[in-house]
């Protein structure tokens, strides 16, 4: 048993020395729960899915299911939006609306048409507009509007069943039977006809329960569902998430290409080198370049596994996936030359890879998507390589983006790999590796 | 050939080099002795170029290599303390690497490539990776790789340290063959025994200073004694402790005694005479020349081994 503790103690004292394995251990998870709960914890975390609303209609009935909308924590209204032209705000359109969506710049858009719910209407009538780039966020967004008119229905379903029966019996015969139980209950409770008749209106005449209550709802709510983007992918569920995987396993192994200076120098190869005829110039761009063909090479193989297994289509638009590959393989690679220049040692390199690796992925849309996040998650998000990466990943893939429509994102990719790699080398230069 | 003048290179409070200058002539076989952490690597890193000294200079036949163009260095070979082999490859294929980066063509590193496996007698492990290599073979493979290119000077940092003795003799051998085809050598080592085998002229090193230069005997020369007693220890000499003294400078080592005869014994017979009336059996007595360990344990007061 002594025997026992004393090794227990030496592998608690070495734990104990061991900076890296204190990092991980703690601070990893300790983030990755912050990440997390401020995303599902609800406790005001989420801040909403940003929709495009345009009410074109001029009923009461839409004014009150508009108010519903509005209110809803799930999803936030988008109503207008800045001209880029004029810069004026201007009120958003169904054709402005359609190209947004088709941008990329908002994931759908739920649009009350002219004819939503006329004098004579038997339903009310919703188009939705949505990009499923993401289940999650569809889901969301989806989710939120049923809920919004299933709160709304105690004002819109009397309304609407009152219509529904008498286009079957009759509008006479309802209002027959509708005066004649009105003088009824005001006999019999000794109360104003008028002010029951008002009443009677809301009374749940018919009762929902047991009887088909999808097929009842879609009679009376008719949403048109349209699917703007993506509609032509094969396999949407990999197509989604494969950008934002390649990307975060991108960052894993460029990373240790770019730590295996620390491996060259304790092998002492790296001096061999630093004592020829060699600048050390030559010797870290030499790197650089080696790392993003691996980079580029790497994630070539993981879309050709996509294309043949899952039916990714990767070759419709293949030249601008190459150009993405190649800027975030340049950008991912200069992150692991950063570290390694900022670290003491390969462990110290690889814990804090590790680390900043976990966030990126984690808010940078490579896990799930970041219009889900905080607000202000979401604002750190756009300082990641990882968010830039992903999205220019959906672009191709997913939307079919031109290389005009991926043009930002590529500026901050390479912008990124060539600030921070001359940052590098320069820390390099001065640095404890050499 | 080389010249290096004032030195200086210091580590944060720690002056690793202090106003070092040492003239190295073509085709000497030139020792930096000293102890572990004396500034003998440190002094070989400014050589090469791999440490910049804060003050001082370095030059190979006069071009200063502070301002000499890269392929000045192409003169020298350097064998690194470390084994500087990419230890998943083959031997030849490290090779290879460093001959190509070197700038040998193609026909010449191959030929190159054959004369140095040839001279490091791993010829038929050349195609074997070096992670399965003895620690002896990684050695030889690394000083082989520092002469592919044929370079005039040959820098070795320790180049036998953890290797057993077979395998050191082997490189001292093979360094001796390369001092006769008129290359330079600077060795810098911590045992004396090797710096007495193999340099021509030397330098003792300590906390960064120069502290002695010259051929081997020279420096014994320096001494006041050229000879030393050794008494080996047993039960009956600690009684006659305090006598010994008496004869002169008296050092304990672990097994033995380090006997250094007072100037009153002008000829070691008469020394000699005085421990045979001490009763000391003579097999527990031995005579040895002076060695570089004497040298600097007479300039030091410390064994170079402290």
């Amino acid at each position: 048993m002594r025997i026992i503790y004393k090794l227990l103690v030496k592998d608690i004292v070495r734990f104990v020395n061991d900076k890296t394995a204190l990092l991980l251990t703690f601070l990893v998870p300790a983030i990755l729960i912050i990440i997390f709960g401020n995303i599902f914890s609800g406790n005001g975390g989420f801040p909403g899915v940003h929709v495009i609303f345009v009410n074109n209609s001029k009923s009461e009935l839409a004014k009150t299911l508009e108010t519903k909308l509005d209110s809803s924590e799930a999803i936030i209204l988008v109503k207008n939006i800045t001209d880029m032209e004029s810069g004026k705000i201007i009120n958003i359109t169904v054709g402005r609306a359609v190209e947004e969506i088709k941008k990329g710049k908002i994931s759908a858009a739920i649009i009350f048409p002219d004819d939503f719910f006329s004098d004579t209407s038997k339903s009310v009538k919703i188009k939705f507009f949505y990009d499923p780039k993401d289940q999650i966020e569809s889901s969301i967004v989806q989710g939120s509007v049923q809920q919004a008119i299933m709160s709304s229905m105690p004002d819109v379903l009397p309304v609407l069943m009152q219509r529904k029966i008498e286009s079957s019996i009759g509008y006479k015969k309802v209002k027959k039977f509708k005066e004649e139980m009105s003088g009824v209950v005001s006999e019999y409770f000794n109360v104003p006809v008028d002010s029951i008749y008002k009443k009677e209106d809301s009374l749940k005449l018919f009762s929902t329960a047991g009887a088909n209550t999808n097929n009842f709802f879609s009679k009376l709510i008719n949403i048109e569902n349209s699917q703007v983007v993506g509609a032509e992918v094969k396999n949407p569920g990999v197509t989604r998430i494969v950008g934002g995987w390649a990307m975060m396993f991108l960052l894993f192994s460029l990373t240790g290409a770019a730590t295996s200076l620390f491996e060259e120098k304790q092998e002492g190869s790296l001096k061999r080198l630093l004592c020829m005829p060699i600048s050390r110039g030559n010797i870290l761009w030499s790197k650089y370049i080696y790392s993003v063909l691996i980079g580029i090479i790497q994630l070539f193989v993981l879309f050709l596994f996509a294309y043949f297994l899952f039916d990714v289509e990767i070759f419709s638009n293949f030249f601008n996936l190459i150009i993405v590959i190649l800027a975030s393989a340049a950008a991912a690679v200069s992150f692991g030359m950063l570290i390694t220049a900022l670290s003491s040692s390969i462990a110290q390199a690889n814990g804090i890879a590790t680390l900043l690796i976990m966030i990126m992925s984690a808010i940078g849309g490579a896990w799930f998507p970041v219009s889900i996040l905080p607000d202000w998650m979401q604002t750190i998000s756009k300082l990641t390589i990882t968010y830039w990466s992903v999205e220019a990943f959906l672009q191709v893939l997913w939307r079919g983006g031109d290389l005009t429509s991926i043009s930002f994102n590529l500026i901050i990719l390479v912008s990124v790999a060539v600030i921070v790699n001359t940052y590098a080398i320069f820390l390099f230069r001065k640095g404890k590796i050499f | 050939m080389l010249k290096i003048e004032h030195i200086v290179k210091q580590f944060g409070k720690v002056k690793a080099l202090d106003d070092v200058s040492i003239r190295i002539d073509r085709g000497e076989f030139f020792g930096m002795l000293g102890p572990n952490g004396a500034g003998k690597t440190t002094l070989m890193n400014i050589i090469v170029g791999y440490v910049k000294a804060d003050s001082g200079s370095v030059s190979f036949e006069d071009k200063l290599l502070s301002t000499a163009e890269n392929g000045t260095r192409l003169n020298f070979g350097y064998v690194p303390q470390e084994i500087s082999l990419y230890p998943e490859l083959s031997a030849l294929q490290n090779l290879k690497i460093f001959g190509s980066l070197y700038g040998l063509k193609k026909n010449v590193m191959l030929k190159s490539i054959d004369e140095v496996l040839e001279l490091v007698k791993l010829n038929d492990r050349k195609k074997d990776a070096v992670k399965n290599f003895s620690g002896g073979m990684k050695r030889r493979l690394n000083l082989a790789a520092s002469i592919l290119h044929k370079p005039k000077l040959l820098l070795c940092d320790e180049p036998t340290v953890g290797i057993d003795p077979q395998s050191r003799n082997a490189i001292f051998e093979m360094l001796q063959y390369l001092a006769e085809q008129n290359i330079t050598i600077i060795y810098t080592t911590h045992h004396m025994e090797e710096a007495e085998r193999l340099c021509s002229r030397l330098v003792i090193i300590d906390y960064g200073k120069i502290i002695a230069e010259g051929s081997l005997s020279e420096m014994v020369n320096m001494l006041d004694k050229k000879e030393t007693i050794k008494i080996k220890k047993h039960s009956e000499l600690k009684s006659k402790i305090k006598t010994l003294e008496s004869m002169g400078r008296l050092i304990e080592f672990d097994l033995e005694y380090e006997l250094i005869p007072d100037v009153k014994f002008n000829k070691m017979s008469q020394l000699f005479y005085s421990l045979e009336e001490l009763n000391i059996p003579q097999e527990f007595i031995e005579l040895s020349r002076s060695t570089l360990e004497d040298v600097f344990l007479n300039l030091t007061g410390r064994s170079l081994r402290d």
